[in-house]
């Protein structure tokens, strides 16, 4: 009886200290000192911006300077949905400071000032955020005071249908542009500022729990300034470089992880008042247990070459305190910036992680999402997104990979039909691995501090050194690279074989022992393949014992039981509980429970 | 005849063919956008422009960075109007272009075309991605409909000028038709996938001409039933664009991806190429003026706006360089 207690007392010990968890207080005096450290440099930034402006306002502090800011800004706005949301906010900061003169100046670029509303759902969530605000602001005026042409009314009425809209097929069926650290900020910034500033109670009440939603959904899935798993959208050199994302300046301000920033992605939440609730930093700070989160999200709207709109994504992630491993179940879920599966790890910033991918773009793909004509699509998007058509590049998925996840051991098959794109597999080690090794075995086995990954290549392959590629590099329009090819000194991975795979181990120290130990496991642990176009399969048995059959594309049995991924619920976890069709999110986190009912803008605690 | 009745009526030909003695038009266009187009950036101006016949410069109206893919302009002796179709819906402007308003809400969204029924005004149909909407009410109120369409993704659209119960409309997954204005489709005989435009004989209304995506081009004579592929003399298999010449319907034009302008004087069955003076051959917009058969202007992905003053036999470029001239309408005035 006594050693049971002792164990019990040693067991609650070890989880406090993994947990890491501040109480609130100490968490909101946290909170309030990056809050400090965020805006710092903005109320005495000379250069005009947005942000600059809210912070002035928010802070007291040079409100001429500001108001001679915004004079400047508003002679030419631009920025469609990402002028409406921070010029919002900095109206919304100011307007009881402002001079008159800036407060007409703001309502008439409202008037004469028409942003696009854009063609996907983090843009729809921007604009209707702002208009909805916007048209509680200046209530009752007619359509010609506004850019659209409607009134107030019909603006307010709009904008609220639409975020409804958008609440109820999130809560339903899941987010579109699901778990994206590049786009985290474009949801989380209008909810943070509807629940500050929506005059309408419910509207209120409705930003709060969104927020509290996407904030939950990255919180579970979080660790150490890090999103895990697979994504809808990452650019380069986020992709391998994690923690310059925006959803980690967001885990930064909110869960006090990551690095200390600057972000302006984070400057207008920071001066709202919405607060995250204790349960959720708890989610996403508790890592003293292992967590294994299945959820169901949705494809981007698909308007050709297929007949159902918003098909399933499902997604698996496996998270200790030291790594995490996450996939999608692959095809084209997203386009150009699918991140299909990743191990991302706390160890070496900042190149924290090793992915691979099938390196993919076809008129096909774009012509899924985009209305404009699929031949010329990709030039349209190579305008903006300049490595989409690059054989080299580390983002986008491909309708020739699938995975087949089981804890934390990855299956990833390929059966690339000839004369597409690429005909080769690419896959990212970085330059500050303590060892990548190639096992006699076949294994190539990685250290990352305390975090060991195999890889089991089933073809042959080569090593390629990565060569840094200029920052002032020109595409082939004459614009500038916006995201750098290539980073100087890590490692890729390249397969020519077009009937491909690999199998993907992660341990920890803690779960296995010494990296020897993690060396002797896998070298008897060999997969055996079938890669024949047409008929691509694998089977292995994991370190933990599972046997593991995949067979391209979507035959997956474990331990002689078929996976049946079309029963994924929205999020299926330790901490996140919610079914489809169910518009509520039940969050667990030891004996307390948040319960988000969006279909009676309720929320209980 | 005497050569001084000869010269008389060669100098009326010549005057009519320059837009002389009352050939004056109106040619609108809408500009998608330039090659530098990103979401959120500091685009250069798009949307639609408008030039008179005489002037030298185009003229801008409306919004300035929309997304405009097409346009559709109902000009009646009383009660005028432009509609563009845009990334932000349905625009309408009463005045001239002076104010506008987005006549539909935020389920319509990324409007390809936009076409207005010339007998009753109040009928206006848009192709979307998400498929057909109408409204009855001028715009007040818009519903989708797409009942029997398979695969909803639209982007052209008829209202059959003989009897304005009968559409058509182009998908990806053929041409469909509706005999009561949108409440029901039913896919026509065309055994092909993605259309991306059809238009209708100014004539003739059983007649229908169809450009598809890799398969070239189909016609029809006898309203949908059975379409027939017109192959003669087409190197290309891609349309974007197709024309006829309102004061002559043998005559049409088609153009689309690289293929430059072909021409037709046979009613559709046999083909020539039309591109001397065409620098950019990536065409996606066609309209013949229908005061004067002679000026037909093409528009073209990323290289402006064309014209030709002589059915096509040489084309000079009139402006809006570097821009993806989505739809043209040209208007007597």
């Amino acid at each position: 009886m006594k050693h049971t207690i002792l164990m019990l007392l040693l067991i609650a010990l070890s989880q406090q200290a993994g947990a890491q968890v501040p109480d609130r207080d100490t968490y909101l005096k946290g909170f309030e000192q990056r809050v400090a450290y965020v805006t710092s440099i903005y109320d005495t930034m000379q250069t005009a911006g947005y942000y600059q402006i809210a912070v002035r306002y928010a802070h007291n502090k040079d409100i001429a300077g500001a108001d001679k800011m915004f004079a400047e800004l508003l002679r030419d706005p631009r920025g469609d949905m990402f002028w409406m949301i921070p010029s919002m906010g900095a109206y919304l900061h100011g307007k009881d400071k402002m001079s008159a003169e800036t407060r007409a100046l703001v309502r008439n670029a409202w008037k004469t000032y028409a942003p696009y509303r854009g063609d996907t759902e983090n843009h729809w969530c921007m604009y209707y955020s702002a208009l909805y605000l916007a048209a509680e602001q200046w209530p009752n005026l007619p359509g010609p005071e506004w850019y659209n042409g409607k009134s107030s009314d019909e603006n307010l009425r709009e904008a609220r249908e639409y975020l409804i809209h958008w609440i109820k097929i999130t809560t339903t069926i899941g987010q579109g542009e699901f778990d994206s650290p590049d786009y985290f900020p474009e949801y989380a910034m209008p909810m943070v500022l509807l629940s500050h500033f929506a005059k309408d109670p419910e509207m209120k009440t409705r930003g709060t729990m969104m927020a509290d939603y996407i904030f939950a959904d990255f919180a579970t899935e979080h660790l150490d300034g890090q999103y895990i798993g697979g994504y809808s959208r990452i650019y380069q050199p986020a992709v391998y470089k994690p923690l310059l994302s925006g959803a980690s300046a967001f885990a930064y301000l909110y869960f006090g992880t990551g690095t200390p920033t600057n972000s302006g992605w984070i400057v207008i939440p920071a001066l709202c008042n919405y607060r995250l609730p204790h349960i959720i930093y708890s989610i996403a700070l508790d890592r003293s247990s292992t967590i294994i989160e299945k959820e169901r999200k949705r494809v981007r709207n698909v308007i050709r070459f297929g007949t159902e709109k918003n098909p399933p994504v499902y997604k698996y992630t496996y998270i200790t305190k030291d790594y995490g491993i996450g996939s999608l179940q692959g095809g084209i879920l997203q386009p150009i910036q699918q991140h299909t599966w990743g191990v991302r790890y706390t160890y070496g910033r900042p190149y924290t992680t090793i992915f691979g991918l099938h390196p993919y773009w076809s008129g096909t793909e774009v012509g899924m999402f985009f209305p404009e004509e699929v031949k010329t699509l990709i030039a349209d998007v190579v305008a903006s997104k300049g490595t989409y058509n690059n054989p080299d590049k580390w983002t986008g998925g491909s309708p020739y990979e699938r995975t087949f996840q089981h804890r934390n051991t990855l299956l990833v098959l390929y059966d690339i039909v000839p004369g597409t794109t690429t005909e080769h597999i690419d896959g990212f080690f970085p330059r500050n691995l303590e060892e990548r090794t190639v096992d006699p075995s076949g294994w190539i086995i990685c250290k990352a501090g305390d975090t060991y990954v195999g890889w089991y290549p089933l073809q042959e392959y080569e090593w390629k050194e990565e060569i840094e590629n200029p920052a002032n590099t020109l595409n082939e329009i004459g614009r500038p690279q916006l995201e750098r090819v290539k980073e100087t000194g890590n490692w890729r991975l390249r397969s020519h074989k077009r009937q491909n795979g690999y199998v993907i181990e992660v341990r920890s120290k803690d779960e296995i022992g010494s990296f020897e130990q993690f060396k002797a496991g896998l070298q008897k642990h060999i997969p055996k393949a079938t890669l024949l176009p047409g008929k691509v399969s694998l089977q292995y048995k994991n370190l933990g014992g599972d046997m593991m059959e995949f067979a391209f594309p979507d035959k997956r049995v474990l331990n002689g039981k078929a996976v049946d991924l079309s029963k994924t619920r929205l999020f299926d976890g330790p901490f996140l509980s919610a079914d489809v069709g169910s518009e509520k999110l039940t969050m667990t986190y030891k004996r307390k429970t948040r319960v988000l009912d969006f279909k009676a803008v309720k929320i209980t605690e | 005849m005497k050569s001084s009745q000869v010269l008389c009526i060669g100098l009326i030909t010549t005057l009519l063919s320059a837009g002389l003695f009352g050939q004056q038009s109106t040619v609108y266009i809408s500009v998608l956008s330039t090659k530098l187009f990103v979401v959120g950036a500091a685009n250069p101006e798009t949307g639609l422009y408008y030039k008179k016949t005489g002037d030298t410069t185009w003229h801008h109206a409306g919004a300035k960075n929309i997304r405009a893919f097409g346009l559709a302009v109902h000009t009646p002796s009383k009660g005028s109007f432009v509609c563009i179709a845009s990334g932000n819906g349905v625009h309408r402007s009463t005045d001239g272009g002076a104010t506008w308003k987005i006549t539909t809400g935020w389920e319509i969204t990324e409007v390809l075309s936009v076409v207005v029924d010339k007998s009753d005004p109040k009928f206006i149909l848009c192709a979307t991605p998400y498929g057909v909407y109408r409204t009855l009410d001028g715009g007040t109120t818009w519903k989708e409909c797409n009942n029997g369409i398979k695969e909803k993704f639209t982007s052209s659209i008829v209202i059959d000028h003989k009897n304005n119960n009968v559409l058509y409309c182009a998908t990806e997954d053929g041409v469909y038709r509706s005999d009561n204005r949108g409440d029901s489709w039913q896919r026509t005989g065309m055994g092909v996938g993605s259309v991306c435009v059809v238009v209708q004989n100014p004539k003739e209304p059983n007649i229908l001409v169809a450009g598809t995506n890799d398969r070239g081009i189909y016609i029809t004579r006898n309203a949908g039933k059975y379409w027939e592929k017109t192959e003669a003399g087409l190197d290309h298999l891609t349309f974007y664009a197709i024309a006829y010449d309102p004061t002559n319907p043998q005559v049409l034009y088609a153009g689309g991806y690289v293929s430059g302008i072909y021409k037709s004087t046979d009613g559709g069955v046999s083909w020539t190429r039309k591109n001397e003076g065409l620098t950019n051959l990536n065409v996606h917009s066609l309209a013949v003026d229908p005061t004067n058969g002679n000026r037909v202007f093409v528009g073209t992905q990323w290289g402006g706006i064309f014209q030709s003053d002589n059915a096509g036999d040489t084309w000079y470029n009139i402006g809006l360089n570097g821009s993806q001239v989505w739809t043209i309408s040209v208007q007597p005035f």
